[in-house]
C-alpha cells in the first residue's frame, strides 16, 4: 500500500491509488470517517448539535486529515482530538 | 458442538446465564484497562472468553507495538491463556486508523506480514490465529485463498476463518464461493469460524460487513456443515445495533439447528 492509498483514505488527496477502485477507495474514508465521528460524539455528545452537520462534518474531515494517531486504543481518539482542536484554535487566533 | 458469540458493551447488563452460547470472544483492546470481573463471571460459569483483537496492524508497515504486546500477554495471562487473533489486515500506515486496509496479495507482502506474524508469536510465547478480512479493493494477482495460504504456512499460525467476510467479498469480487475457497485452503489451521450478516450500501455499491443483520442463510448453512465434519466451533458477531437477547438465542439456536435434526 502506497502512500497514496492512506493520502485517499485520509482525504488528503482525491487521486485514487493506481490499481484500486473508486468505489472501494471511497468505502475506506466512509469508514475511517465514521470511526472518528462516532469515537468523538460519544465524547462530545453536544458538540455535533452545536456545531450544525455541516461545520461537524467539515471538523471531522479535518481531524482525520490531521492524524497522527499512534495508540492501540481506539479510545485514545478522544485525547488526540483534545490536541487537534488546541492546535486549529491557535491557528485560528 | 460449540457455538459461541461476541460479548459487546450492550451485554454487560443481560442476564448472560440466559445467553445460549459455549464460549464468548471479546476485543482485548477494549478490556486491557477495564476490570475484568464480567469476564471472569462468563469463564467461571463453564465457558471460555478468546481474544479477538483489531489493533495489532499486521499488515501494516508501522513496528509493532511492544507496550501493546506487554499489555496484551498480561491479559491472555489473566484470563487462563484463552485463543487470540488479529485480522491479515492494516490498521493504518506509519500511524493507526482504527480500521482494517486489505494487504496487497502479492508473495512479497505475504512473506513480510508472515515475518511479523511469527514476531507477534514469539513475544507473546504462543500461537495465534489470524482471520481472514472483508476488503473493499485490492491490488496484486494472487488468488486471494493462496496469499492467505502462504501467510498462514510461513508464520506456522491458526486461522479464524470467516464465513460472512468470504461471502462479503464474494458478492463484492466475485472470484471463489464461501465453500470453494474453504475446500481449496482446508480446515488444517482452523481454531474456528466467525458468522455474522452483513448489508449492501448502494453509496458504494458494495456489500459492507456491518455485523448488524441477521446471519444469511447460506453462510448458515456452510458454518454447520463445516462444524458437524470437522467439529469446529462458530461464534456469532453482531456488534451493531445489537438486538435483545431473544434474537441473540435464535441466531444461536440457528446455528445448531441441523446439528441436532
Amino acid at each position: 500500500m502506497s502512500a497514496n492509498f492512506y493520502d485517499y483514505v485520509r482525504g488528503i488527496s482525491d487521486q485514487v491509488p493506481l490499481g484500486y477502485s473508486p468505489n472501494g477507495m471511497r468505502a475506506y474514508r466512509h469508514l475511517v470517517y465514521v470511526g472518528a465521528s462516532q469515537m468523538v460524539e460519544a465524547h462530545f455528545p453536544e458538540l455535533r448539535e452545536q456545531l450544525g452537520e455541516d461545520a461537524w462534518r467539515e471538523l471531522i474531515a479535518a481531524f482525520v486529515r490531521d492524524s497522527r494517531w499512534s495508540s492501540a486504543y481506539y479510545g485514545d481518539m478522544k485525547d488526540a482530538f483534545l490536541e487537534f482542536i488546541a492546535i486549529e484554535s491557535t491557528r485560528e487566533d | 458442538m460449540m457455538i459461541g458469540l461476541g460479548f459487546r458493551r450492550e451485554m454487560l447488563d443481560w442476564d448472560m446465564s440466559a445467553v445460549q452460547a459455549d464460549f464468548f470472544e471479546v476485543a482485548p483492546e477494549n478490556w486491557i484497562y477495564r476490570d475484568l470481573a464480567p469476564l471472569h463471571a462468563l469463564i467461571e460459569s463453564g465457558r471460555p472468553v478468546h481474544l479477538h483483537g483489531v489493533a495489532l496492524n499486521l499488515g501494516g508497515t508501522a513496528a509493532l507495538d511492544q507496550s501493546f504486546l506487554r499489555d496484551l500477554r498480561k491479559l491472555i495471562n489473566a484470563l487462563g491463556r484463552p485463543l487470540y487473533s488479529d485480522h491479515l489486515a492494516a490498521s493504518g500506515d506509519s500511524h493507526q486508523l482504527y480500521d482494517l486496509f486489505a494487504v496487497p496479495f502479492t508473495a512479497p507482502q505475504a512473506r513480510r506480514v508472515a515475518d511479523r506474524i511469527c514476531a507477534v508469536q514469539d513475544a507473546l510465547g504462543m500461537r495465534i490465529a489470524i482471520e481472514n478480512t472483508t476488503w473493499y479493493t485490492n491490488i496484486g494477482t494472487m488468488p486471494e485463498a493462496d496469499f492467505l495460504g502462504m501467510v498462514l504456512e510461513r508464520a506456522d499460525c491458526q486461522l479464524l476463518l470467516d464465513l460472512n467476510n468470504l461471502s462479503v467479498n464474494h458478492k463484492n469480487h466475485g472470484g471463489l464461493s464461501p465453500s470453494e475457497f474453504v475446500q481449496r485452503l482446508g480446515m488444517g489451521r482452523v481454531s474456528y469460524m466467525h458468522v455474522a450478516g452483513h448489508e449492501f450500501d448502494p453509496r458504494f455499491d458494495l456489500f459492507m460487513d456491518t455485523h448488524s443483520q441477521p446471519v444469511e442463510a447460506h453462510t448458515q448453512q456452510l458454518a454447520t456443515r463445516l462444524a458437524e465434519r470437522h467439529g469446529t466451533p462458530v461464534l456469532l458477531e453482531w456488534d451493531n445495533d445489537v438486538p435483545g437477547i431473544d434474537v441473540i438465542n435464535e441466531e444461536l439456536s440457528c446455528l445448531r439447528t441441523s446439528m441436532t435434526t
